[in-house]
């Protein structure tokens, strides 16, 4: 109960804090639009060659286009701003005064800062979606809604693992400003299907950097098309993936030893 | 355009001093560089999966290899990069000492470009040699179509060079240059030869992309290397090439003069 009222007062700081900012959420909303039909471009000049790729038609592509914007979106907004200050903070020294605080370091270092205009792209890939399921004609029952919210929770889970992980290497390297590129770097990998790649990167990218279970799993399982593996997997590997990185992240801590002296 | 023997020799100069900078930020670099392969990977791999063991308008599986590994090639030496190195220093007030050096700051941008695509593909060409020998592309170049296909590089990175000048120069008006750089990019990402090799794009678009600077800046040059044009579509991609880089050339001079009449320092 405590944990909600202290996220809940970071959301309301933010949002303060942000409404000076308004021009920012027009501009963030013209470039995710220009993003989003830029991309919805590109799949229109591949499916003029092909009425199925590995499988997948036009609009179940556009489902998964959706969900690779949403979770930009809700990387952005929740998940870099706090993250990426952590890292300029231990170089600074200034993390001792996160860990003085009477809150669970990890907490406060993930929940700080809320960067709300991002919420464009959350926006912008949940239409896109919409407009995806609706030419699909798709019958979305309670169970299909409540198992594809369960599927991208798990995918957000094991963002947030992949990206915390990442970033705990800063106790050890201190300069890894630029780190987090490698996870856009996979990430970006998830605009298409999992299946178009060929085997070896496919199962790199189901197992070992598993964006499948971030783009291609949630965008299955609400479009209907046959899984690529088990359902259940996803949340699982969600699971297993924050308890992986929350001890790393303690690994992590034991070794900080602030700046200067 | 006659550039003084005396700006050459700092340009030189400039460089040299950028390079040995550049060599400080290997990892960083690194990483950039790993990101110009990664998106031609996944449209190699769009292409190769819809062409299976056929083709897709003429073009076999190991033809999007050989064209998306040259791919990345061209598109790391005509790599625009100014948005980030020369549109921050006008916003941040740090072009003033460069405008006291009796040569245009514009040479500045220049030595960085180049600095940075040097270093960067030192780092890149080993990648590049291994994914070479996994993809195993269909390369059926010819001696003409190499030469040319040299020529046609130079000029599209003087032709990017200029482009990404240009968007980093409305930085003296505005602070949002930036979004107007990426209308440029999805432009490029649709146009200049990424999604998809100019020669699939449908009707329409694909004369669009013709006549249009973004394939000058990226898909030409691949295109003249692999031979997939014949000599009328080569004649007038050269003619359009020449034609862009000078208008771009003009351009960019018209809205540097423009710009730096209304160029205040920020501070004190």
């Amino acid at each position: 109960m405590r944990i909600l009222r202290i996220v809940a007062a970071f959301l309301r700081a933010a949002i303060l804090k942000e409404t000076a900012y308004r021009a920012e959420l027009v501009g963030n909303l013209f470039r995710s639009v220009i993003n989003i039909a830029v991309a919805v471009g590109g799949l229109a000049v591949v499916f003029s060659h092909t009425s199925e790729l590995s499988g997948w038609r036009l609009e179940q592509a556009m489902v998964l286009l959706g969900v690779y914007y949403l979770v930009q979106g809700v990387v952005q907004t929740a998940l870099s701003p706090s993250l990426n200050e952590v890292v300029t903070e231990v170089r600074k020294g200034t993390f001792d005064y996160v860990l003085l605080k009477p809150v669970p370091s990890l907490l406060l270092s993930s929940t700080r800062r809320f960067v709300v205009w991002h919420i464009a792209d959350v926006l912008l890939g949940g239409a896109i979606i919409a407009i995806g399921l609706i030419r699909l004609e798709a019958q979305i029952t309670f169970g299909v809604a409540a198992i594809f919210a369960g599927v991208m929770v798990g995918g957000i889970a094991i963002v947030f693992s992949i990206w915390l992980a990442l970033t705990t290497l800063v106790f050890w390297f201190v300069r890894v400003e630029n780190i987090t590129m490698i996870f856009q770097l996979f990430f970006d990998t998830g605009r298409y299907p999992v299946e178009i790649y060929p085997f070896w990167l496919r199962s790199l990218l189901t197992f070992v950097f598993p964006v499948a279970f971030i783009t291609t799993v949630p965008a299955q399982t609400i479009t209907g098309r046959e899984p690529l593996v088990a359902i259940w997997l996803a949340p699982l590997i969600g699971a297993l993936a924050l308890l992986a990185a929350a001890r790393f992240w303690r690994i992590g801590l034991s070794r900080y030893t602030s700046a200067s002296s | 355009m006659i550039v003084r023997r005396a700006t050459l020799a700092g340009a030189l100069a400039l460089t040299r001093a950028e390079v040995a900078d550049m060599f400080q930020y290997r990892v960083v670099l690194f990483l950039y560089s790993l990101w110009e392969v990664v998106h031609p990977i996944v449209y190699l791999a769009v292409w190769g999966a819809i062409a299976g063991e056929g083709d897709v308008g003429g073009l076999r599986l190991s033809d999007f290899a050989a064209y998306y590994l040259t791919f990345m090639l061209v598109s790391h030496v005509t790599a625009a990069i100014e948005i980030y190195t020369f549109g921050p220093m006008i916003q941040q007030g740090e072009l003033s000492p460069h405008l006291l050096r009796p040569m245009n700051p514009v040479w500045v941008a220049a030595a960085r470009n180049i600095s940075y695509k040097s270093v960067s593909m030192l780092l890149l060409i080993p990648v590049w040699i291994g994914l070479v020998i996994i993809l195993r592309p269909a390369y059926s170049v010819t001696a003409g179509s190499v030469v040319l296909f040299l020529v046609a590089l130079v000029i599209a990175a003087l032709l990017s060079f200029l482009v990404g000048t240009t968007f980093a120069l409305l930085a003296f008006w505005t602070t949002r240059s930036f979004s107007f750089w990426e209308i440029w990019m999805g432009l490029t990402f649709l146009l200049g030869g990424q999604v998809a090799p100019v020669e699939l794009l449908p009707g329409f678009v694909q004369n669009l992309a013709t006549a249009l600077p973004m394939r000058y800046t990226l898909g030409f040059p691949i295109e003249v290397l692999l031979n997939r044009l014949d000599p009328g579509e080569l004649a007038l991609g050269f003619a359009l090439q020449f034609a862009w880089l000078f208008a771009a050339a003009l351009i960019v001079r018209a809205v540097w003069r423009a710009g730096i009449r209304q160029y205040s320092a920020v501070g004190a």
